[in-house]
């Protein structure tokens, strides 16, 4: 089972590329929805 | 966001099955041996990119014809999410070739294609991120996506006939190595779950897009007060 | 048949503008020179070697120079609104890109002509015994070239960065005429000459593709 190493290191790196690509697109979609909280919030105390 | 958390974990299942198959389900391949298995995870990969731009160029075809926002989200959002697993292929290609040939690139057929695949959509994402009007952009961008994508089979198919000219070590063992049924059983479960993993990515991006239109409108509408 | 008039006569205008001053056409040459030269510091440009990477530098050469001169096409559309004067003068918008990549190929065609004698001598590569060949493969070349190039360059003209954005959206669309022409290129220039007729059938369906796409879509990329 030699090159076992390569198998998982190649694993490693696909599913390490896929999640924190995941990841980021979920961060930036809160810190969105945050802001959108935000604006929302100081409309309503403009109004 | 129950559903959205079922849905990852179907995909996360998926996934972890899609490897088990791999590792230790399919059989042992003759020549190149255990390296080989990485196999399963590199065409997969390299299937469902070509299935993300594809979604990407037809919902090119939609906005042009169309010009309804909601378009432009699927399509940079495909377009991303197929950089993704064309990054994915790129990165498991040299793995592979590593250990067998003792390079890291061989400038194989396909991918050299893969390669330039990659560069024609990076293109397509830097062009939208220098045109400004959103309407211009979604427009631009919509027709540069049409003319990258129907490239992409000339693209494949001249590096392939000049490849043939001057032989050079072919990442994982070329179309003429068999494969046995139970390999091929394997390849395609994992295909299978890159796609859900694929619908699962351009969903979350497609979101992002659209909670990005909303901001953009509140935004506005704050100023305005 | 309106169509092959508007055409003709818009071609008209662009080969007159062009052949009042001759800037595009002098510039480009002079820049092609400079690379060629600039390409030969980089190998041992007066042994056997050189005759295999005469067909790639003239194809990278030719590809860069047409990067740049494809710019003013429709960026001197611009000062002066001179789009919309066109737009208002022709019934079918296609006609504005049939002419201004009818002009492109021409001018690439010319630069290139002038260019095979130099070449030929620099690199010590026999020209003329396939002269007619040769030709043929750098029309359909730069007629590729100049299908995409049309086509992106009425793009870039509108987005930052315009520069950069044109070769970087057109070169790697024009991989594959970049593979094939070399390919054909290589083969006419070689000790026994031959005529790679694949690569041949690969720009032609590459031109066709590409002009029938600008056919379909051209209307588009014009919008106000």
């Amino acid at each position: 089972m030699k090159n076992l190493n390569s198998v998982f290191a190649a694993y490693l790196a696909g599913w390490g590329i896929f999640f924190l690509y995941y990841i980021s697109i979920a961060r930036r979609t809160a810190a969105l929805r945050e802001e959108i909280e935000r604006l929302k919030n100081s409309l309503k105390r403009a109004k | 966001m129950k559903k959205h958390a079922l849905a990852s974990a179907v995909v996360f299942l998926l996934l972890g099955a899609a490897a088990y198959g791999a590792l230790f389900v399919a059989p042992t391949e003759k020549t190149m041996g255990t390296i080989q298995r990485i196999f399963y995870l590199h065409v997969s990969s390299a299937w469902t990119g070509l299935t993300a731009f594809f979604i990407c160029f037809l919902a090119n075809l939609v906005y042009v014809w169309r010009r309804e926002p909601r378009w432009d989200w699927l399509a940079v959002s495909a377009a991303e999410v197929g950089l993704v697993f064309t990054t994915v292929v790129l990165v498991t290609g040299p793995i592979w070739a590593h250990p067998v040939w003792g390079i890291w690139w061989t400038w194989d057929a396909r991918l050299t294609s893969t390669f330039v695949l990659w560069l024609l959509y990076i293109s397509y994402l830097l062009l939208r991120t220098l045109v400004e009007e959103p309407d211009r952009r979604a427009l631009f961008s919509a027709l540069f996506g049409i003319f990258a994508f129907i490239d992409v089979p000339l693209v494949f198919g001249s590096i392939r006939w000049w490849r043939t000219q001057h032989p050079q070590p072919v990442v994982m063992g070329g179309s003429g190595s068999g494969l046995e049924p139970t390999m091929w059983y394997v390849l395609l479960f994992s295909w299978g779950a890159m796609l859900s993993l694929m619908a699962l990515l351009v969903r979350a991006r497609f979101e992002f897009e659209a909670v990005r239109g909303e901001t953009d409108l509140v935004r506005r509408e704050a100023e305005g007060v | 048949m309106s169509l092959f008039s508007n055409t003709a006569v818009l071609l008209g205008k662009e080969l007159r503008t062009e052949f009042r001053s001759r800037e595009l056409l002098t510039t480009t040459v002079v820049f092609i020179l400079v690379v060629v030269v600039l390409f030969s510091f980089t190998f041992d440009a007066s042994s056997a070697e050189s005759r295999r990477f005469a067909a790639s530098l003239l194809w990278l050469a030719f590809l860069f120079a047409a990067s740049l001169m494809l710019q003013p096409c429709f960026l001197r559309e611009q000062s002066n609104d001179t789009l919309s004067a066109l737009r208002l003068s022709v019934t079918d918008p296609f006609a504005i890109f049939a002419a201004k990549l009818s002009a492109n190929t021409l001018f690439l065609l010319l630069t290139e002509l002038l260019m095979l004698p130099v070449f030929s001598v620099l690199f010590n590569v026999p020209v003329f015994p396939v002269f007619g060949e040769l030709v043929v493969v750098l029309f359909l070349g730069s007629l590729g070239v100049s299908i995409a190039g049309t086509a992106l360059s009425a793009i870039s003209a509108q987005a930052r960065m315009r520069e950069l954005l044109l070769p970087l959206l057109l070169l790697p669309l024009l991989t594959p005429v970049l593979v094939a022409s070399t390919r054909v290129t290589l083969a006419l220039l070689d000790t026994e000459p031959y005529m790679e007729w694949k690569g041949i059938g690969f720009l032609v369906v590459f031109d066709v593709v590409f002009l029938t796409a600008l056919w379909l879509f051209g209307e588009y990329l014009l919008e106000e």
